[in-house]
């Protein structure tokens, strides 16, 4: 839902006045919603043009009119359109970014509303040869910078591919999808590295996750519950978790999703253990763990108490710990779960008066990281997605004139909903996303802090 | 689960436990309850109604076994204050919960005992095969207690309506007196005595010689046990918060047994003997629901659903309290006896006792009666005294005193929390850990059943 | 989102919420005022909105609303309920001195909720009113009511829109018969109803009006007595329109999702001591969930229809 300033200057007045006073400009983002188009019109793949070297985007080119995209390579004059993808996994000097960027330069004033731009490319760790990974490393700053230019709700992101995948890996094709898809409607300015060939495309492009079975955090509202929605949506069978008080909302959460509803406090010793069991005996299988559950117990350091503290990183970080050592070393899982684990903004840029909230979501991060070789040796795969200025009662609780300026310091000038937030933890649960481990998504419309 | 595939007989030989058992009949298994925080009354459910409160239950059920839109087998719940307008009141709540619309419902109403009756009825219709699930339920609200009108006015009311003409009305209305306009208001007296409920227990706490001392002593360790049961969160998965209530409203955590010694008695203040039955040591009006699934095996299985206990068996029994034979809370002295004589069972076989505290001085009196040779020998045919129990095993999780009592939503209250203490027990010295519950009720009655915990292969698991 | 065309309208927040009674009160004084001064309304809607912040549901009104329509009292708010308590802020904008109909006597033609999320009894509202589209009516003028409610956090949570008529009221400017015929009976096209087999007979007695205004707060005359209601033109009282759509989801039951949208067209009046035969039917999609229900209510007597509405799932 957007905020009563992004309706104001989206319509007559409000538009013509923010304009004349150069006012930020949000408009509403476009959104997924099942059956409608994957873009907002025609694709236009740019490659290499150099001879021998035009196999891949051909081939990128064919698979995307197979997901039955209107594909351009080669602009039309005037023609709208709702997507430049740029692939640049070839370049090997700075030099060789000019033509294929300059070409999608021309094309940008043609990006319809809420169209896209994306690359593709390789990670400049992957090169060992300097002008190589000085051309590598360069696309992350025109993405960024590109990003910042996109008007009415366009955005910009790469996919960088690590040296065991491929543009066509699966994890690189789903990662497209869900750039190109309103799914990402609030990702900005970001890149996803896709490691390994692993993962699969799903069957039903709507129903992603299907047969699958989700174990949700903090499901009972917010945040939590918007991710319980769309995985649900999108397929999966929901377990919804939550403390005991907050037992109504639970119900309510589980009986709409059609799931069941596990009143647990993760911070007890034997949360994972329950939730396994849970998971197992009613589900008969558990696929998706949702680190969502998190507080919020905010205090400039020099007035931090133990039990704020404590409380934080007991609830935020600790139990997330605990129950994947339960995951990793149960007997009962043939295969390890996707986990997706909800950081923060905070946990990478800092924020003041959260040196405990962003302890325990900077701790979110480095424990993806550390995590992802230990699930992948058990076929599981870790991320997080760390939520920028979201709109939800916890942000409800900043004052307002922090909240107004907070919501407009990103690209797309306006806070995301909870939904956005949900749709890049359901592309990360999903099949196609197999090939992304260890990865912290952004999900902050490019906030300019801590970028 | 290889228990799964030997039949009821195999899986019993297997425990070493010959229990008498029909061949064909199969087991009845507690799949797990839900209920609300119970409120006192006039809290925080004061103008909710019992299918309000039903239905929360029901849909809090719903949610944590993942049963939306399904059909059960069959829904049966009660009240004991019930208004007219209830008289389908369990089939009206499922119709306001998310189950599937074509699951049908009775209602069921046996005073206090109605909540185990429905365990017990709906069980037996599983262990049959004529259903496969079912909740069991009760609810009750001593806030939203129908109000009656009188029987003159209703008499004239009833006239009213038959009359034809306006002369003949004009005649009833005449009849009306201004008594007749005062309601009849509900209240826990005995309609054959006219004695409360609160009085009759004074005269058996008084015939048994309770003391004071005693009755305060349960009910602080009902209060300590139920606040220290939430504190480790076993009722986690036994509540959905209603109202923005989240705990019982009635437990004081902070109870003490020199607080109890200071509440001046309420009930038994005429009778010779020292009066000891207070606020404290007695269950207040309270209002709540509960729920409880029940399923078979097979059932169970299928959805991948907990199987926490069986219901073995169960008995009920009546006491001529009116002559003043017994009293009037005391059936289950008689009920127990005979239940476990017919499963070749004592006292000692037992690892849970769960004793609805209508008033402490009744779990004590009944406690007292099995404990003295003569009651025995003369009223229960015995050689000597039945016997007693391991006092730490009773209400170990708390019970009615503390946590208060919707007259109806106690018997789940209590067989929803067994089933889940026996689940966690598992084997005890070879054998399915075993526990009792006796729920006494108004009109002399008492209805009592055993509960095993579910012959789990790796034995216990919380 | 929302309908408003118009950027440069400010909000004007209520410090509490108004007295529907005073507004009422209000109305009839301004009705007065204007048949003396003779004054001719201008043609154009106030601009400013109306807002209350931090409204909460009383839990004991919303028990008694919940009861009186057939709900179970449960802990989220029903849709029509969060009517109610946005009524008092969305009558206030109509009561400004600067908004051209008459209050009093306008007739609620037609209403669209969309609930988007249900609302938890203890959540904290911000609500927002503004009136738009005033257009040409066979019968007279027409306005919508818009109200928004939102939560906390910003997010929408509920929208309504209710269309009234200011029957026999003209307006400067407006003045384009027939651009919008909808409702009244009468005044519109006469659809052949033929009345199909009942799904549940509704008994209304004379109290139906005054029972509803109590939960609801809407103490509009012509729905309390037969007195009151005839002072301002009616032959009896009649049913408040949100008492028959409240009561219509109720018998929708619990199946419906929790997004939906909620609409309902009134016709006939329902003049009370009053039998309404009703008719619900319902569709699901593929996957056997609820995707809509249909309803109608009619006099079993005169096959005259009162209303006919739906409510859908939404998204």
């Amino acid at each position: 839902m957007s905020d009563k300033y992004t309706q104001f200057v989206s319509r007559g007045f409000g538009r013509d006045l923010a304009g004349r006073l150069g006012l930020p400009r949000p408009v509403e983002l476009r959104r997924y919603m099942a059956g409608s188009p994957l873009v907002p019109g025609p694709v236009l793949v740019i490659g290499r043009q150099d001879e021998g070297q035009g196999k891949e985007p051909e081939a990128l080119a064919a698979e995307l009119l197979s997901w039955g995209l209107d594909v351009r390579r080669n602009a039309l004059p005037k023609e709208k359109l709702g997507a430049i993808v740029l692939l640049l996994d070839e370049v090997r000097r700075p030099e060789d970014l000019e033509v294929p960027v300059l070409t999608a330069a021309r094309s940008l004033r043609d990006l319809a509303a809420g169209g896209r731009v994306v690359t593709v490319s390789r990670t400049a760790e992957s090169s060992a040869d300097p002008a190589e990974a000085a051309a590598r490393q360069g696309i992350d700053g025109i993405v960024r910078s590109v990003a910042k230019e996109l008007r009415d709700g366009a955005t910009a992101n790469g996919i960088l591919l690590g040296s065991d995948a491929v543009p066509r890996s699966p994890g690189t094709l789903g990662a497209l999808r869900f750039f190109l898809s309103g799914r990402s409607a609030f990702v900005d300015g970001q890149f996803l590295t896709v490691s390994t060939a692993s993962g699969r495309q799903p069957g039903d492009p709507d129903k992603p996750l299907a047969g699958k079975v989700a174990v949700v955090t903090g499901a009972a509202r917010g945040i939590g519950a918007a991710i319980a929605r769309t995985l649900h949506r999108d397929g999966a069978a929901i377990v919804a978790v939550d403390v005991p008080a907050a037992g109504d909302h639970l119900a309510e959460v589980a009986n709409e999703v059609k799931g069941t509803a596990l009143q647990l406090d993760i911070t007890v010793p034997d949360a994972g253990d329950r939730i396994i069991h849970h998971a197992l005996e009613r589900h008969g299988s558990l696929d998706i763990l949702v680190h969502n559950a998190g507080i919020t117990r905010d205090k400039l350091l020099a007035n931090m108490d133990d039990g704020r503290w404590r409380s934080v990183i007991a609830v935020n970080i600790a139990s997330q710990l605990r129950i994947n050592d339960a995951i990793l070393g149960s007997p009962d899982l043939p295969v390890a779960p996707r986990i997706v684990s909800v950081a923060s903004t905070s946990g990478i840029a800092g924020n003041r008066g959260q040196s405990n909230y962003a302890a325990s979501k900077g701790g979110v991060i480095g424990m993806v990281r550390a995590s992802a070789p230990l699930l992948a040796a058990q076929g599981g795969t870790i991320n997080a997605v760390a939520p920028g200025f979201i709109e939800t009662e916890m942000t409800a609780r900043i004052p307002l004139l922090t909240r107004e300026v907070a919501r407009r310091l990103n690209s797309l000038q306006q806070g995301g909903d909870p939904g956005d937030v949900a749709e890049a933890i359901a592309f990360l649960a999903s099949d196609a996303a197999g090939g992304i481990s260890g990865e912290v998504l952004r999900v902050c419309g490019q906030n300019l802090v801590g970028a | 689960m290889p228990e799964a595939a030997l039949s009821p007989e195999e899986s019993h030989e297997r425990q070493g436990q010959p229990l008498a058992r029909a061949r064909g009949v199969r087991k009845a298994v507690v799949i797990g309850g839900n209920r609300i925080p119970f409120a006192r009354s006039g809290g925080a459910y004061t103008r909710s109604s019992n299918q309000d409160m039903l239905t929360a239950a029901l849909d809090g059920l719903i949610a944590r076994f993942g049963l939306q839109e399904e059909r059960l087998g069959e829904v049966a719940a009660g009240a004991v204050l019930k208004h007219s307008r209830d008289f389908n009141l369990t089939r009206e709540a499922v119709l306001g919960s998310a189950l599937s619309a074509e699951t049908p419902a009775y209602d069921l109403q046996q005073a206090c005992a109605t909540g185990l009756e429905t365990v017990l009825g709906l069980a037996n219709k599983i262990k049959l095969g004529q259903i496969d699930s079912a909740v069991a339920g009760g609810v009750d609200s001593a806030s939203d207690a129908p109000i009656a009108v009188s029987d003159g006015l209703r008499g004239v009311l009833l006239d009213l309506n038959r009359a034809k003409t306006l002369s003949a009305r004009l005649k009833v209305l005449s009849r009306l007196r201004p008594k007749d306009i005062a309601p009849d208001a509900p209240d826990t007296g005995e309609p054959r005595t006219g004695l409360s409920m609160g009085e009759h227990q004074a005269l058996t706490t008084a015939q048994w010689k309770i003391t004071r001392e005693a009755q305060d002593e349960l009910a602080y360790n009902s209060h300590r046990n139920l606040a220290a049961a939430y504190d480790r969160g076993f009722f986690d998965d036994l509540l959905t918060p209603y109202r923005g209530l989240t705990r019982d409203s009635n437990l004081r955590p902070d109870t003490s047994l020199e607080k109890l010694a200071t509440l001046k008695p309420v009930f038994g203040k005429t009778l010779g003997a020292e009066a000891t039955m207070t606020a404290g040591n007695s269950t207040p009006l309270t209002d709540g629901a509960s729920a409880v699934l029940l399923g078979s095996e097979e059932w169970a299985d299928e959805r991948g659903l907990p199987k926490l206990a069986t219901v073995l068996d169960g008995e009920a029994a009546a006491v001529d309290f009116v002559h003043g034979k017994d009293g009037l809370l005391m059936a289950p002295a008689f009920a127990v006896p005979r239940l476990l004589a017919r499963n070749g069972l004592t006292l000692a076989d037992f690892d849970f006792f769960e004793i609805h505290e209508a008033f402490a001085g009744t779990v004590l009196s009944t406690l007292a009666a099995w404990e003295d040779e003569d009651f025995g020998r003369r009223r229960l045919g015995l050689p000597g005294a039945f016997g007693s129990i391991d006092r730490s095993k009773l209400n170990v999780n708390g019970s009615s005193l503390a946590a208060g009592h919707p007259f109806a939503a106690t018997g789940g209250r209590i067989v929803a929390s067994l089933a889940k203490m026996l689940h966690a027990k598992g084997m005890v010295d070879g054998r399915p850990a075993r526990g009792l519950v006796s729920i006494c009720a108004a009109g002399g009655q008492g209805v009592v059943a055993i509960l095993e915990a579910y012959p789990a292969a790796e034995g216990g698991q919380a | 989102m929302s309908a408003d065309t118009d950027g440069s309208r400010k909000t004007v927040f209520l410090p509490e919420a108004p007295a529907l009674s005073a507004l009422y009160l209000n109305a009839a004084a301004t009705a007065a005022r204007r048949r003396i001064s003779n004054a001719r309304p201008a043609a154009d809607l106030p601009d400013a909105r109306h807002g209350l912040r931090g409204v909460k549901a009383d839990v004991d009104k919303l028990t008694a609303f919940q009861h009186l329509l057939g709900e179970t009292a449960g802990d989220f708010l029903p849709a029509g309920f969060i009517h109610a308590l946005a009524f008092p802020v969305a009558m206030s904008v109509l009561n400004r001195d600067d908004f051209p109909l008459p209050l009093l006597g306008m007739i609620h033609l037609r209403n669209r909720v969309d609930q988007y999320r249900a609302v938890h009894f203890s959540e904290s509202l911000d609500i927002v009113a503004w009136v738009e589209n005033l257009r040409a009516h066979r019968a007279g003028t027409l306005v919508d009511l818009v109200a928004e409610v939102r939560d906390t956090d910003g997010e929408l949570r509920w929208k309504g829109v209710s269309s009234y008529l200011a029957k026999g009221f003209f307006l400067p400017g407006v003045d384009k018969p027939g651009t919008d015929t909808g409702g009244v009976q009468g005044s519109g096209p006469e659809t052949t109803f033929s009345p199909p087999d009942p799904t549940a007979l509704w008994i209304l007695g004379v109290d139906t009006g005054r029972n509803y205004a109590s939960v609801s707060g809407d103490f509009n005359p012509i729905h309390l007595s037969v007195l009151s209601a005839k002072a301002l033109g009616l032959k009896r009282s009649i049913a408040h329109g949100m008492y028959l759509a409240s009561r219509a989801l109720a018998e929708v039951g619990p199946a419906r999702s929790e997004a939906f949208t909620w609409e309902i067209s009134f016709e006939a009046p329902v003049f009370l001591p009053a039998r309404v035969s009703l008719e619900i039917s319902t569709s699901r999609d593929a996957g056997g969930h609820w995707s809509r229900s249909d309803f109608t209510g009619w006099n079993p007597r005169s096959g005259r229809r009162h209303f006919i509405g739906s409510a859908a799932a939404l998204g």
